[in-house]
């Protein structure tokens, strides 16, 4: 396998084969960043050529400070929020009611109780905006100030739709565990 | 764990295999991005079949006078292209860079040079042409070397008769354009640079075509269109040259304000943003105050008319905008009069008026909300002046001077201001019926 910085500079000169080495390195990584801002995999793979060519026409711009698959990372998710913008239709009336319970204790779960395709699933029943704030806060780590710039929104905004979802993500992985729990008793029998 | 824990866990470093097409479908749309843009730094074998041809026509051009009418121009759309900048995509032409390059020579007469007759273009003392000549093994061999190396690189505009070799100029094609890209509908001027034909034909990707030496063209909608350049030479040559153009669709901008009317400057306006395609949002709510989030909520400080516009770009950078005049219509405030009213028959009450004077309809007065300035007058038919009241309580017992009025249809007129200052004048009928 070769190293990273050999791929960064055989790309920088639009070498094919550094190109397609970076692709074959790199694409299942990218494809389920790109899983988490799309509905379905086709929308998700549409974005990840996207991406590519975006990092194929942008890699001399990385600087080498910091990680390559942060870097890689961050053009995946910008170019999911500008396929996110251009889809972009009637978002308005869509909004999680106030009656959901919003817990204030920590619900704990168990890390292998749910795959992660499960887990893709959940969020997906999400309204778009609010999935969007979450997969940027809770999975890519930015702070509400960054999500509200990028997603050109109100900082309070952002902080409502994250909790709001969080909440209803709570709500929904509950019931999904108890329907699992109750399989597996009926299994024991 | 809880369920941010869960989630970045399982999903951060999340590996999911794309499907096989996916590969070869990015390197195809990688392979044209990058022929389209002509990156100086990218060393591929038709940058290299470029400079070469240009080192040995140039050579070849200076040794063998006029003889060889390589036009240099011939060459040029080619060499333009990839020693312009690669840059954006925006107002690239194929040749004014090329100028640059071989500036004089296209112009060069060498009357006096006669050594016309020799297709090698030995090259005899001549000095200045000595450190050319290096270059090359020899002109000789340069010469048919170069042929068919000019005819590797210009595969694009001289597909044809790569083998005759005439002492006249060869027909060829080429052409500038104003511009690469832009947004829809897209006008692009086209210039032709082409040599040695009689009759040219344009077609535009889109349908349409032209036969007009330079024509003007406009895209209409969003696409690729594959512009293509036919020239007739004698001997019914035919030469061809393409470019690609990329037009942007053009955003749309859309939205409704909630609640339709409200009441300025008291309630808070919502925008509601349905346009599409769009990225970057400007709003412009006529007081001089503007957004550029999503969908704003703006409240005005006084009242009055406002002209709300939104600005939308897309992706690309197109533009589309939409003007909403006197977006408000009505302040929400609202003063209405019924249209007929049964008085007393027992003698004037004053004009006030309850919820049991009302069932009987006894006083005509008007439902109004906020209202802070009233005037009202009663007109007979005939435009005699029986009533006037500047107190939203005191309505028209339908007496005058003691007596009450004959039944008929009489005219109100109502003028006044509402709690925000917008002002108000109605007028109307009401029919006064016999108890």
């Amino acid at each position: 396998m070769v190293n990273d910085q050999e791929i960064i500079d055989g790309c920088a000169r639009h070498e094919r084969k550094a190109q397609q080495m970076l692709y074959d390195k790199y694409s299942r990584f990218l494809l389920g960043i790109c899983l988490r801002y799309a509905s379905d995999k086709a929308e998700a793979e549409d974005i990840l050529q996207d991406s590519f060519l975006k990092i194929y026409f942008s890699i001399k711009d990385f600087s080498g400070t910091g990680s390559f698959a942060g870097w890689l990372r961050k053009v995946a998710v910008n170019t999911a929020i500008t396929h996110y913008h251009k889809n972009l239709k009637h978002r308005y009336h869509i909004e999680i009611e106030e009656y959901v319970s919003v817990e204030t204790g920590v619900s704990s779960f168990e890390e292998d109780l749910f795959t992660s395709d499960e887990l893709h699933k959940v969020l997906n029943e999400l309204p778009a905006g609010y999935k969007m704030v979450f997969n940027l806060y809770a999975v890519e780590g930015y702070k509400h100030k960054e999500i509200a710039e990028m997603l050109g929104i109100d900082t309070n905004t952002s902080k409502s739709q994250y909790s709001r979802a969080k909440a209803v993500l709570r709500e929904k992985l509950e019931k999904l565990s108890r329907l699992k729990k109750r399989y597996e008793d009926d299994e024991k029998r | 764990m809880n369920v941010d824990e869960l989630f970045r866990n399982k999903l951060e470093y999340s590996e999911i295999a794309p499907a096989e097409a996916i590969r070869s479908n990015l390197m195809k749309k990688l392979g044209r991005k990058e022929f389209l843009r002509f990156n100086p730094s990218r060393f591929n074998i038709f940058y290299l079949g470029g400079a070469v041809a240009t080192v040995i026509i140039g050579t070849i051009l200076l040794t063998s006078g006029p003889v060889r009418n390589v036009n240099p121009e011939n060459i040029s759309p080619l060499v333009g292209k990839i020693i312009s900048d690669s840059g954006s995509d925006k107002a690239e032409t194929n040749l004014p860079p090329a100028e640059k390059v071989v500036p004089e020579i296209t112009g060069r007469e060498k009357p006096a040079v006669k050594r016309a007759e020799s297709k090698s273009g030995e090259v005899k003392a001549r000095p200045d042409l000595q450190i050319k000549k290096d270059v090359l093994p020899s002109s000789r061999q340069a010469s048919s070397k170069s042929d068919s190396l000019v005819k590797k690189s210009i595969i694009k505009d001289n597909p044809g008769n790569p083998d005759s070799y005439s002492l006249k100029q060869k027909t060829s094609a080429g052409f500038e354009v104003s511009s690469l890209s832009g947004c829809s509908p897209f006008k692009v001027k086209f210039n032709n640079r082409s040599f040695a034909y009689d009759s040219c034909k344009w077609t535009f990707g889109d349908g349409g075509y032209s036969t007009e030496k330079n024509p003007v063209w406009i895209f209409d909608r969003e696409g690729e269109y594959k512009v293509t350049l036919k020239v007739f030479g004698e001997n019914k040559t035919e030469v061809t040259s393409s470019s690609l153009i990329t037009v942007h669709p053009r955003p749309v901008a859309r939205f409704e304000i909630e609640p339709e009317n409200p009441a300025i400057p008291d309630d808070e306006v919502q925008f509601h943003n349905y346009s599409e395609n769009a990225v970057r949002f400007r709003w412009e709510f006529g007081d001089g105050k503007i957004s550029d989030i999503f969908e704003p909520v703006h409240k005005y400080t006084q009242y009055s008319k406002y002209n709300v516009r939104l600005i939308v770009w897309s992706d690309f950078g197109c533009p589309d905008s939409l003007l909403i005049k006197n977006a408000f219509s009505g302040s929400g405030y609202k003063i209405e009069f019924p249209n007929a009213f049964i008085p007393n028959s027992s003698g004037p009450t004053g004009g006030s008026y309850s919820n049991k004077s009302d069932e009987a309809a006894q006083v005509f007065h008007p439902v109004a909300t906020a209202v802070t300035e009233y005037q009202l007058k009663i007109f007979s038919k005939t435009g005699i002046l029986i009533f006037e009241s500047n107190d939203l309580s005191i309505g028209w017992d339908g007496y005058n001077k003691g007596q009450l009025c004959e039944p008929g249809v009489y005219i109100w007129k109502v003028r006044g201001k509402f709690k925000n200052g917008e002002p108000f004048v109605k007028m109307g009928d009401v029919t006064l019926i016999k108890n």
